[in-house]
């Protein structure tokens, strides 16, 4: 095998498979070959392509931090045909990992200033990295608000860290859901429109934000409605893909490669793009 | 000094080069020439404007497997596609030659693809200048010429007395032995002229017109039929796919183009190119401003085959034409 193909994944073995919600699982692998294991490395922001053999790879973004040797996460939302095929897999199936791809978070800017991390249903995969490494290196930022929104409060995504998240020093925890259930006392409200409530103060902060496209434009107008300037404003793109490589011309918007130069833009640098998505 | 080598030479060395390697050249398929491997010498056509299709499917094939995934006693082993063969590629013009060129900038682009840099390694382009210009083709707006040996190893000019060989590499000094060679006083024919195309400062205006409404206008009679990328010698796009057949799985490349109606489109619905008028524009724009700012060339090398080939008479020269009036004063109002 030689390691230096860019298109031949590297193997690995599902440690664990975890139900987050109703369409959505956490997965843990491990990659089988040490010494690939040793030396990959990942920022938050980054993603690699997972592969299910005999039904295709697909991109996804690590909901793990490196640091933390917990072996790579992702989270998965059952919706298409690689997300169907990796669902049906249990403990012990071997997948393909090929990556890690695209820019990542900027963290090293984000210290000291206030993080406003704003996502909205499976959009709080790429978040989490970014929230973990805030917690764990508490002293390094400012004020951590998180606003986590989601169709109802069974698809709110990493419910089981909600208590840890909101306990820890100046960090906020706002979770809100478009419909709420008998159970839910919490706020019913899209989140755009949280955004415009809690009024995030644009000083010394910045803002990131992921979710469906839909909500991204709602809450990019309400940010900037609040003060926020382009270059405060963070989210990530995502697009179809088949290479991670910037060969397969699939991912561009405009002259950028979402996977190369991307998936991870300010509103300053998606402006000048020549194409909108 | 100008080397030359006889069409009966010529032929008993292609003769020979087909026994030990891969001869790829162009021959006649029904009505249509295309390069094919070559059995025998007589196949080969020499008298041909070009080639209905480029060669880009022997460095990028229309559909490639990429690796081999097997289970052995509940262990999965991957095993990766190589490429073994050593092949000359006889025959290509200097515009499709042009257009490998303008592959290998995204391909080989560190990380290199592995398999294309393969073929591309093992693979010798001997090319033929072209003697008359096709009515479509405009490579000489394109930055080639018709005579142009740049990306060729070897480039062949018919004369009457047999052909004028230009060695350009020490791979196609490596494949053309000087003995096969003779000097000569004869002079090369002076090249056919290609009617011109406005290209120059294409990029530029089409980084003003993004918006125009006259990208939705030209796609409204695309059928997207895909032709134009089929046989384009620069179009790159490619999906990957798995196939599996008898517990055998396969990964495999094929070809796939940008009009393609969903080529774009996300798990869940989402296709943020989801109109004809956004899929042509990503077209024109990846050929004359995306590629260009990229890699530093226009991504189109005049061959002329999209526009023979396009059913609704979608023509690149009148793009060209039509943007370089683009936002002019006259229309500005």
């Amino acid at each position: 095998m030689k390691p230096d193909n860019p298109l031949l994944p590297q193997l690995a073995t599902l440690q664990d498979v975890i139900d987050l919600t109703p369409d959505i699982k956490l997965f843990k692998l491990q990659l089988n070959d040490p010494a690939v294991r040793e030396s990959f490395d990942y920022q938050p922001g980054q993603f690699v392509f997972l592969s299910a053999f005999g039904v295709g790879e697909a991109p996804f973004t690590f909901v793990s931090v490196p640091y933390r040797k917990t072996g790579l996460e992702f989270a998965v939302r059952r919706i298409g045909t690689v997300t169907n095929a990796l669902h049906e897999l249990e403990p012990g199936a071997t997948l393909g990992v090929r990556g890690s791809f695209g820019n990542g978070f900027p963290l090293e800017e984000y210290r000291g200033k206030n993080i406003f991390i704003i996502g909205g249903g499976i959009g709080m995969a790429p978040l989490r990295p970014i929230v973990l490494t805030v917690l764990d290196h508490r002293d390094d930022y400012g004020e951590l608000l998180i606003i986590n929104g989601a169709r109802t409060p069974q698809d709110l995504v990493f419910a089981p860290e909600f208590d840890t998240w909101a306990a820890a020093p100046r960090t906020k925890l706002e979770l809100t859901v478009d419909a709420g259930d008998e159970n839910w006392t919490g706020r019913v409200a899209l989140v755009p429109s949280v955004v415009s409530e809690l009024k995030l103060s644009p000083l010394n902060a910045i803002a990131i934000t992921c979710g469906p496209p839909i909500m991204i434009h709602f809450t990019l107008i309400e940010l900037k409605k609040l003060g926020f300037a382009d270059n405060q404003i963070v989210t990530t793109l995502e697009s179809k893909m088949k290479c991670g490589l910037g060969k397969c011309a699939r991912c561009n918007v405009g002259q950028k490669y979402i996977c190369q130069d991307g998936p991870v833009f300010t509103l300053e640098q998606i402006s000048e793009l020549i194409e909108q998505f | 000094m100008t080397q030359l080598i006889s069409k009966k030479d010529l032929l008993a060395w292609l003769g020979g080069l087909l026994k030990e390697r891969l001869l790829v050249a162009p021959t006649r398929v029904e009505d249509l020439i295309l390069f094919r491997k070559v059995d025998q010498v007589e196949e080969i056509v020499l008298d041909f404007d070009n080639t209905a299709l480029s060669p880009k499917e022997w460095f990028f094939p229309t559909t490639e497997t990429l690796f081999f995934v097997e289970r052995k006693d509940g262990q999965v082993e991957l095993t990766p596609a190589t490429v073994e063969q050593e092949v000359v590629v006889f025959g290509l013009r200097p515009c499709d030659a042009s257009g490998i060129a303008m592959m290998d900038s995204p391909f080989l682009a560190e990380p290199a693809d592995t398999l294309y840099q393969q073929h591309r390694e093992k693979t010798t382009l001997v090319g033929l200048s072209c003697l008359t210009a096709c009515p479509e083709c405009f490579c000489t707006s394109m930055g080639s010429a018709p005579n142009d040996p740049t990306h060729l190893d070897v480039l062949l000019t018919e004369v009457e007395e047999g052909y004028i060989v230009q060695i350009v590499t020490e791979k196609g000094k490596a494949l053309l032995p000087d003995e096969l060679l003779s000097t000569t006083e004869v002079s090369p024919p002076s090249p056919p002229s290609p009617s011109p195309v406005p290209s120059e400062g294409i990029v530029n205006k089409m980084r003003q017109n993004f918006d125009a409404p006259y990208w939705s206008r030209v796609a409204d009679r695309c059928i997207h039929c895909n032709i134009c990328a089929y046989v384009c010698p620069t179009c790159y796009c490619f999906d990957v796919r798995d196939y599996t057949d008898k517990g055998k799985i396969e990964r495999v490349r094929s070809w796939e183009s940008c009009q393609s109606p969903g080529f774009t489109r996300i798990a869940g619905g989402y296709d943020p190119r989801s109109t004809k008028g956004a899929r042509m524009r990503q077209r024109f724009y990846h050929k004359l401003l995306y590629f260009p700012e990229g890699f530093g060339a226009l991504h189109c090398v005049g061959c002329g085959r999209c526009v023979r080939s396009c059913p609704v008479n979608i023509d690149i020269r009148e793009i060209i034409q039509d943007v370089q009036k683009l936002g002019a004063p006259s229309e500005a109002r």
